[in-house]
């Protein structure tokens, strides 16, 4: 009994740091530019694809095809920010909400147009198990957690220390002060897509070797994201971090002690039950 | 000829022209089109209601109409219930589910609130899918019965074939685009737009902002239980696949496409995402691209949906007129 709760809380930990890098990427992109960026999800499944072909066609191994497709996510986020989300900046939220539902609509037409319905696992080198006391540990998995800490790091090192991330935070904190004070916002918004997107597309890659992508799989990862941000509380970048791994441990542990086929239900559950009680969320200021 | 005058007109012509349709089409392809236009009128007309006058966008709505779908199939299929009844069931049963789930995403705006509504979604969807015991999953319901023929006095109304069952699905949409004519004509309407347009100066006014909101959404989803009861004894068969997210964001790309906050936006709306796929089947591979192209272009450059813009722009040409003469 034991050994299986920490089993399942193991294999929790990994797939919600996956959600944590979704939410991370959607938190950022709505704490500082105010817009639910709901294609993030088919933009991750995308990169998954990409990071597969890459692997596949290249035979880059899984770490350097998974850069660049970051790198590639980059250049996708910065075209979806300058192209759909710009033009309605100063329109109400609500707009900016829709075409994120168009740009999904239009980014998985395009993942399926190109990538085919097929259902695609990205093949790593990391097959090894270990078994620790009874616990199967997967090298893959832990693997997983580990990009995740490093890419976090990442992030929390580029807001809080560089220039940029100066200038990020302001237009955060108070946009028409930053623009006042010589931000150039369309910079800021521009950096923040394509970071977004990069780490979006880093957890596309990420459950494709973990998990599978298919069709669909983006929009319910957009929907963990967000699930994830509710959790957590909206725009904290440590929320998205504890949302990330309460959603993914909750899961895990529904699946393997309650039903599995009803587990996503049962992760919203605790995201409406959490709401119920913290409608600002865990780590949210009321 | 004033405005009121005119429009009055135009409403009897639409009127007319509406009940004379069956006698006029004889392709059963288009009335069946034509058909789901008309059920897709009551969901719109409740999407609009929670979207377009209350401002929260609300993507459950394809999931409401599962559960009125399934309830009234469910009571009528394995109870034997009279379909007359079931169909009056199904949009009260929706509307407790949603008083159930309204009270805790309320507490939530925005974005947010969008998000919690697409997770009930994705939770019904997912329950219509796993839950075969009741539901039959995939392989759905099949023979889910019309409504029974009504003798009245010699006449007997036939709600078998299509040209019956048009009128119904017509009764529908009238009633649920004269009920939220009624709601916006009211106080209850002037609180929901004032809520949309400043729920925080609307509170301080003393308006208890939350119980107007679930009001909006518990109607809002009611009308679409009502569209699913309709639209699973118009099929006959049914299984989970309708209601899954993709059909809540049609819901929403109708009301932006005709026109959010008006009351004919979402009837243009609804004629336009049933016959618009239809059109666009020729580009089959495409069309989610181009559907999703469709919705940020004309967001970006029609955020007002095409009612206002056409009837901008037919005052626009009466000033034009006006100024020549």
């Amino acid at each position: 009994m034991f050994v299986e709760l920490v089993q399942q809380m193991l294999n929790g930990l990994a797939i919600g740091s996956v959600y944590t890098l979704i939410a991370l990427g959607l938190t950022v992109v709505f704490g500082i530019l105010g817009i639910a960026h709901f294609a993030h999800g088919s933009v991750a499944m995308s990169g998954g694809y990409l990071t597969f072909l890459f692997t596949e066609r290249l035979g880059l191994s899984f770490f350097p095809a998974m850069a660049l497709a970051m790198l590639a996510g980059a250049i996708l986020g910065l075209l979806i920010e300058r192209l759909a989300y710009r033009p309605v900046r100063d329109a109400p939220h609500i707009n900016a909400f829709i075409i994120a539902l168009g740009l999904t609509m239009m980014i998985e037409g395009i993942n399926l147009i190109a990538f085919g319905a097929d259902q695609v696992v990205i093949q790593t080198p990391y097959r090894g198990v270990f078994n620790v006391g009874g616990v199967v540990v997967a090298e893959l998995r832990l693997q997983v957690i580990l990009t995740t800490g490093v890419l976090i790091g990442v992030i929390a090192y580029l807001i809080s220390r560089t220039k940029t991330g100066k200038s990020i935070r302001a237009v955060a904190q108070n946009r028409p002060a930053a623009v006042l004070m010589g931000v150039n916002v369309n910079q800021v918004s521009a950096v923040v897509f394509s970071v977004s997107s990069a780490l979006g597309v880093a957890a596309g890659a990420l459950v494709g070797a973990l998990l599978a992508i298919a069709p669909g799989v983006g929009e319910g990862l957009a929907v963990k994201g967000f699930a994830v941000l509710i959790l957590g509380g909206l725009g904290s970048i440590p929320g998205a971090i504890v949302g990330g791994l309460v959603l993914g441990i909750s899961e895990s542990l529904a699946a393997g002690f309650i039903s599995s086929a009803y587990k996503d239900v049962i992760a919203f559950l605790v995201m409406i039950f959490v709401l119920l009680f913290r409608p600002e969320g865990l780590l949210g200021k009321r | 000829m004033t405005t009121r005058s005119f429009r009055l007109l135009g409403i009897g012509v639409l009127i007319v022209a509406a009940l004379c349709l069956p006698l006029l089409v004889t392709v059963p392809y288009f009335l069946q089109l034509t058909i789901l236009a008309l059920i897709w009128i009551v969901l719109a007309q409740g999407q609009n209601l929670i979207q377009g006058i209350t401002g929260y966008v609300s993507i459950a709505q394809a999931g409401f109409m599962g559960v009125g779908a399934y309830c009234s199939t469910l009571l009528s299929v394995k109870l034997g219930w009279s379909v007359w009844l079931t169909l009056g069931v199904a949009p009260i049963f929706t509307a407790l589910f949603a008083v159930l789930v309204g009270y805790p995403s309320l507490r939530v705006k925005g974005h947010y609130f969008a998000i919690v509504t697409l997770a009930y979604n994705m939770v019904i969807y997912i329950v219509l899918l796993t839950f075969t015991a009741l539901t039959g999953g995939e392989a759905g319901i099949g023979g889910v019965p019309r409504p029974a023929d009504i003798a009245f006095g010699g006449i007997v109304l036939s709600f078998g074939g299509r040209t019956g069952y048009y009128y119904l699905v017509l009764a529908a949409a009238a009633f649920a685009t004269l009920l939220c004519a009624l709601i916006l004509r009211s106080r209850v309407g002037r609180i929901l737009v004032a809520i949309r347009q400043n729920e925080t100066l609307a509170e301080a006014m003393g308006v208890s902002a939350w119980r107007y909101k679930l009001f909006a959404f518990v109607v809002s989803a009611s009308l679409a239980g009502l569209a699913g009861a309709l639209y699973a004894h118009f099929i006959g068969f049914l299984n989970p696949d309708p209601f899954g997210v993709d059909q809540s964001l049609n819901a929403i790309l109708a009301v932006i496409l005709g026109g959010s906050g008006t009351l004919t936006g979402p009837i243009v709306g609804a004629f336009a995402v049933v016959f618009l796929p239809e059109y666009l089947r020729v580009a089959e591979t495409y069309r989610l691209v181009m559907y999703g192209l469709v919705l940020v272009v004309a967001t970006i450059f029609m955020p007002r949906g095409l009612v206002p813009l056409t009837s901008q722009a037919g005052q626009r040409l009466r000033a034009l007129i006006g100024n020549q003469r």
